[in-house]
């Protein structure tokens, strides 16, 4: 193996750490999809969890968020930051040995979940259901990734820190913060604990974390990877550098206040619940600004669509990325949320995001760093990076469709009442008039999964070193 | 008028040439085509809600709304289609320059009145509300809309087809920001007045 790839190193970076999180971004990726199919059948036939306790819905359902956000996005963000810090700062990551503990314990974590989670270990926190001893690890590795990014931002050879590198810092900085005051736990035991704070306030706490695992996570992160991509696929300058910088500042300081629009109508005070929907309302602003910027950067480069077709992950990225924001605020209106909140209709918000926007812009940059990073010139075959395309866009959109009909649907039917104050509708009839929903949602998830799949051959294929028409001259390489 | 949108629909290439070599004048009175189809949803849902009904689950009586009821939201169901389309149409004209396109606002909105074409005629399923059916004719509406704004987009603005492949997909983001702002007006409309009241 080592000789194998001691052909692939790069004279000045470290590319073997990015390779290795680029092909786990790949790998995650179809494992938590392929779990999220499973139990997006199991809401259509409920039989397809086969009486297994390890394969029920409420342990699997954490599996499939932990895996996609944290095994599958992680991975790609891990990979891309090593590989625009190393790039944008011009020098190589501050220790290899340090870069590689965070790929093993990252790894590590992911194991620790896919065998902590089907056996019912929860701390039952939303997106932080691990247990204590996997929380200290995470904190770990976390910290040893934010010494390799800072410290190797200090050792630039630029004078100037470019912006992809101010959302990244940023959301290595908020992740630790998120993650460590929200886990703070009182063990029982090796496997259970219980959450130091107390009732509205542990409710509180736990959405700060939840929404702003998105903020910073799920969009800071990715708009760092966005920042360098686009540019760089489209062979063309960032379209406002100024326009970057406010926007950053202004999505740094507005998304942290964001969280209690997931607690409208609970115990959490009016004023709370107020100032979480205002907050949310504003942070359309921050948000369109990544969009608008990434846009315009893409439409100068028009010329390169008809035989690019990362380019396309990229444009239809953003434009899902400028829908989900929009509709964010839209729907933590406290009016709105009445109908929304609980309903399929967040469920089908949140994959616009998640499939739109993450996956969409991880998979054009995992096409992009593939053939740099094994030193070929390109991907093996464009025509199928085209077919994924296609099969992720469709996936995307009969997913969020059949969510929308049926959030709407449930929505109405659980307000519904008689003219004696009864309920119209009891709770299963509105499960019952969802499944034809279900069904389309599961196969917009199985289409989009099975792309996932041409994507894993494409990389193989790509990689191996024995397909040689691929290779790039050695001098070029080495430029 | 008319032959312009059953035109699309048979032959979408070249009936798009044909509009898109239409004078100012001419495109003017295209305006009123989206006024006219959406009468097509605007009264068979009226009708469909009122009259017929739909059954959620298994069982059960079907369920109307009033035609008090029914009419309130078919009107605004009908404006809420207007104004979508108007607002399309001027974002289509606001955003022709950046993709390198000659645009007036009539121009946008003609053009979004005619992509909208299998939408406004999927609208008569509401003769007949039976939910899954109306989800998949809607889902082929969608579908054969977005190739229609696909199709068009370069041919009517004269610009080459990978500008008009962004262009397509910019109109499409803002399209689905419509959609939404379509929903989330409903349900805050549900709560100041027009919720629909139903039969017993």
């Amino acid at each position: 193996m080592s000789e194998l790839n001691s052909a692939l190193e790069h004279p000045v970076y470290n590319y073997k750490v990015v390779r290795q999180f680029a092909v786990m971004t790949v790998v995650w990726g179809i494992v938590g999809m392929l779990v999220g199919v499973l139990i997006a059948a199991q809401l259509a036939w409920p039989a397809m969890n086969f009486d297994l306790p390890w394969l029920h819905f409420g342990r699997l359902r954490p599996l499939h968020t932990n895996a996609v956000i944290f095994a599958f996005g992680g991975s790609a963000l891990f990979a891309t930051s090593y590989y625009i810090v190393q790039r944008t700062c011009q020098v190589r990551l501050i220790s290899d040995t340090l870069a590689a503990f965070t790929f093993w314990g990252w790894q590590l974590v992911i194991v620790a979940a896919a065998i902590t989670l089907p056996l019912g270990m929860t701390s039952s926190k939303e997106y932080a259901e691990l247990e204590w001893p996997i929380d200290i690890l995470i904190t770990v590795v976390w910290v040893v990734y934010a010494i390799v990014f800072f410290g190797t931002i200090t050792q630039r050879k630029t004078s100037h820190i470019y912006v992809a590198n101010w959302f990244l810092g940023a959301y290595i900085i908020a992740v630790a913060v998120l993650h460590i005051v929200n886990s703070m736990v009182v063990p029982v035991d090796m496997t259970k604990s219980y959450s130091v704070y107390a009732g509205t306030v542990d409710a509180m706490v736990q959405w700060w974390y939840g929404h702003n695992a998105v903020g910073f996570f799920l969009t800071a992160g990715f708009l760092g990877m966005m920042y360098y991509f686009v540019p760089k696929q489209a062979g063309r300058p960032v379209y406002s550098y100024r326009l970057s910088i406010v926007h950053f500042w202004a999505l740094v300081a507005v998304y942290i206040w964001a969280g209690p629009h997931h607690l409208h109508y609970t115990a959490l005070p009016d004023w709370a619940q107020s100032l979480g929907m205002v907050m949310s309302i504003i942070l359309l602003a921050p948000s369109w600004g990544g969009m608008i910027n990434g846009m315009m950067t893409l439409s100068g480069a028009w010329d390169k669509l008809r035989t690019d077709p990362i380019l396309r992950f990229l444009v239809v990225s953003l434009s899902f990325y400028g829908m989900s924001t929009f509709e964010g605020p839209m729907m933590s209106i406290r009016t709105v949320n009445a109908l929304s909140h609980y309903t399929d209709w967040t469920i089908g918000h949140v994959h616009s995001g998640a499939l739109g926007w993450v996956a969409m812009i991880s998979i054009g940059a995992i096409y992009h760093l593939i053939p740099i990073l094994f030193g070929k010139e390109r991907m093996y075959s464009t025509s199928l990076i085209n077919t994924h395309f296609w099969m992720s866009t469709i996936g995307t959109v009969l997913y969020i469709v059949s969510m929308w009909v049926n959030g709407i649907l449930q929505g109405l039917m659980w307000r519904a009442y008689n003219q004696d104050g009864t309920l119209t509708y009891s709770f299963v009839e509105t499960v019952a008039a969802s499944h034809p929903g279900y069904v389309v949602r599961l196969i917009g998830g199985g289409i989009f999964f099975s792309g996932m799949l041409i994507m894993a051959y494409n990389v193989y294929m790509t990689s191996r070193q024995d397909v040689e028409s691929l290779t790039v001259p050695a001098t070029a390489s080495a430029a | 008028m008319i032959q312009h949108g059953l035109g699309l629909l048979v032959r979408p290439h070249t009936q798009w040439h044909t509009i898109a070599a239409l004078p100012e004048s001419r495109l003017q009175t295209l305006l009123l085509y989206p006024c006219v189809l959406a009468l097509l949803p605007a009264v068979a849902w009226y009708y469909g809600t009122t009259e017929i009904g739909w059954t959620v689950g298994e069982h059960g009586e079907p369920i109307r709304l009033t035609h008090e009821s029914g009419r309130q939201i078919c009107i605004l169901f009908y404006f809420g289609m207007l104004a979508c389309v108007a607002v399309i149409g001027y974002f289509i004209h606001w955003m022709a320059a950046t993709y390198g396109a000659q645009s007036t606002v009539t121009r946008g909105i003609v053009i979004a009145g005619l992509t909208a074409t299998p939408l406004f005629i999927a609208g008569l399923a509401g003769f007949q509300p039976i939910l899954w059916l109306d989800m998949l004719i809607g889902v082929v509406a969608v579908s054969w809309a977005v190739y229609l704004l696909y199709r068009g987009i370069p041919i009517v603005m004269h610009i080459p087809e990978e500008r008009g492949f962004l262009f397509s997909s910019a109109v499409l983001a803002i399209a689905m920001v419509i959609l939404i702002c379509l929903m989330v007006g409903s349900v805050i409309l549900w709560d100041f007045g027009a919720a629909p009241a139903f039969t017993d």
